[in-house]
């Protein structure tokens, strides 16, 4: 495993400043906020945050904010290209000497799963290309969650949403897979792409500081456990985030210049123990186990793996 | 028409209720509606949502103004003005309160006109459930009650519900029986038959800027935590400092911030930022953080 010695050894080395603020209209519990709070810490203050819609346009709503940083607002499908208009207006600022380069910010795109590999694919696409110098982050719900939770491309094979309910014809809910945007961003060879998990904040941390030593696209994908979505309690955010990772249907890890690493190689406890804890996939249990799509999970789950250790464990 | 409105928090079932009680008007032969309202803002946040039953079809729409019956879920909710649960209440409204006072000890508090009924829904939620979560079926039952439907169709009603939402067959028993005792137990008032009024509402044009000027910025830095969210709570997280090992595991999980660490190095909970999510109650490692209901008394803190 070449993941170097991490900086973040210890939660007290977490910054006690805050840079999102409580009172943001968010659902409570919200696995999204969770991790953005915690990356916001090591962004700090100097940024301006280019916000898809979705359920973060609640962050800030008129005549509240919640951050200490800018806050721009886009369509779905458009914010990072409004994070390249804010790019180059502050590029050429300070080209012109109109503002001194050590107020200069850093751009943050903020998009949902329904944005980040739905509607903004192309944008993003572009971005990269471009080798835009921005961080994105996605917070991944799994569904379009702000107008009701659909089906959107991140949501995963079983989980019923309000547009693939378990029904006769599709017992399981979603028949599709979820879309593999790490590998898509990766493909345009970014100099940063990583996967997080707020219930693993030193290895959030860690990452945001890591991305910081790279200039162009630096992109994360936040794992945004959602108790109104997901139809779970609250109180167990914390459980369903560390469960899809302990069993392996989450993988944290980080890709430099394209390299994959993973930084954390869970235990794959069965993926029973995390598809239990929700509702919208409790049609896969209730009333009849349907074992086949279960079997299906655990297959690519350790199918998965097997590749992983395969790559890895050589180097 | 007889016109019914719900008021809860996101996630405590309101709107379910208000569909509980438009099928069980259903099933008795009842032409129904049922409609929810909630803006952007939605779990723990407040809701309403409105069932309007009658032997003729229905032509009344929108949001209920002036009530029959008031079905409050939270009694917190009672003192959000932006809940706005006294609304057209009047001297012939019935009002159901989910609270463990009386109804005279809780008329004492408030000031509202109407008949007040209350019954402990969450108590009985927690004891024959066995956890906290949505209360509808037991709304629901009230609400029924209070109009008049009989016990079998809410039985019926809750089962169409819930099974349309995906809820186990184990789950919408124990609300069924949950809700009959709720049916049962819950103080009735009699309903005054009264004429419905129409009342004009006048509507509210705002008043734009002219395009001029711009668009209207915010330039003060982070303001969101003057508003409170304090009233989203139904349990609060509550800390016990002699058992907290300072792992901070909580201030690192809490989603809103709400937890910070004093110059100790010890947490500690702002609860007019904390909305009762209870993530770090899960997140402790020694059981310093339990779980308390909000009542009355602990909600003005």
């Amino acid at each position: 495993m070449n993941w170097e010695p991490p900086l973040f050894q210890d939660l007290h080395q977490i910054p006690r400043e805050e840079h999102v603020f409580p009172g943001a209209p968010l659902c409570a519990g919200c696995g999204g906020l969770e991790s953005l709070r915690l990356a916001s810490k090591v962004l700090g203050p100097h940024v301006v945050y280019v916000n898809a819609a979705g359920c973060f346009t609640n962050l800030a709503t008129f005549p509240f904010t919640p951050l200490d940083a800018s806050w721009l607002y886009t369509t779905m499908g458009s914010a990072p290209a409004g994070a390249q208009g804010v790019r180059d207006a502050l590029d050429v600022l300070i080209a012109k000497g109109r503002l001194p380069k050590e107020e200069d910010v850093t751009v943050v795109v903020l998009g949902g799963d329904g944005s980040t590999y739905d509607m903004a694919l192309s944008s993003t696409s572009g971005a990269i290309t471009r080798k835009l110098d921005f961080y994105y982050f996605c917070y991944d719900n799994e569904a379009y969650g702000n107008t009701g939770v659909q089906l959107s491309p991140s949501t995963p094979y079983g989980a019923k949403t309000t547009t693939s309910p378990c029904a006769v014809q599709r017992p399981v809910g979603a028949t599709q897979e979820k879309k593999d945007i790490f590998e898509i961003w990766r493909a345009h060879n970014p100099p940063y792409v990583a996967t997080v998990s707020p219930r693993f904040p030193l290895d959030l941390e860690e990452k945001f500081v890591r991305a910081a030593n790279y200039r162009g696209p630096r992109l994360f994908l936040g794992f945004a456990a959602c108790p109104t979505g997901w139809l779970f309690d609250p109180a167990h955010t914390p459980d369903v985030a560390r469960l899809a990772v302990e069993c392996g249907l989450w993988p944290l890890k980080e890709a430099v210049n394209g390299e994959v690493v993973h930084t954390h190689f869970p235990k794959l406890s069965p993926v029973e123990d995390y598809l239990k804890l929700q509702g919208r996939f409790r049609h896969l249990f209730e009333p009849i186990v349907q074992k086949e799509a279960i079997a299906h999970i655990q297959d690519r789950v350790n199918t998965y793996w097997e590749r992983v250790k395969q790559t890895e464990q050589k180097s | 028409m007889l016109a019914i409105r719900f008021h809860g928090r996101g996630g405590q079932g309101a709107k379910t209720a208000s569909r509980i009680v438009g099928t069980a008007a259903f099933l008795e032969g009842f032409v129904a509606q049922d409609s929810p309202i909630y803006g952007a803002e939605r779990r723990g946040a407040p809701v309403a949502a409105f069932t309007r039953m009658a032997k003729a079809p229905i032509r009344e729409r929108g949001i209920i103004a002036h009530p029959d019956v008031v079905v409050v879920a939270d009694a917190s909710l009672m003192g959000d003005p932006a809940a706005k649960v006294l609304e057209g209440v009047d001297g012939k409204t019935i009002l159901f309160v989910n609270s463990p006072m009386s109804a005279e000890q809780l008329s004492a508090q408030i000031s509202a006109r109407g008949h007040l009924t209350t019954l402990n829904l969450t108590e009985i939620a927690l004891q024959r459930m066995g956890k906290r979560g949505a209360i509808s079926a037991l709304l629901g039952a009230v609400a029924g009650r209070l109009v008049g439907l009989r016990q079998e169709s809410i039985h019926e009603a809750i089962a169409r519900e819930l099974a349309e939402l995906g809820l186990a067959a184990s789950v919408i028993e124990q609300n069924q029986d949950a809700a009959k005792y709720c049916y049962e137990a819950v103080p009735v008032v009699a309903l005054e038959s009264r004429a419905r009024q129409t009342v004009p509402v006048a509507l509210h044009i705002p008043a734009y800027e002219s395009p001029t000027r711009g668009t209207a910025g915010i330039t003060v830095g982070p303001n969101s935590g003057i508003r409170s969210v304090g009233g989203w709570r139904t349990f609060r997280p509550v800390l016990r400092p002699d058992l907290c090992n300072g792992c901070w595991l909580c201030f690192a999980n809490c989603p809103e911030g709400a937890i910070t660490i004093k110059p100790d190095g010890r947490p500690a909970i702002y609860y007019p930022h904390c909305k009762g999510c209870l993530d770090c109650v899960e997140v402790c490692p020694t059981d310093a953080l339990t779980v308390e209901r909000e009542t009355e008394a602990t909600s003005k803190t």
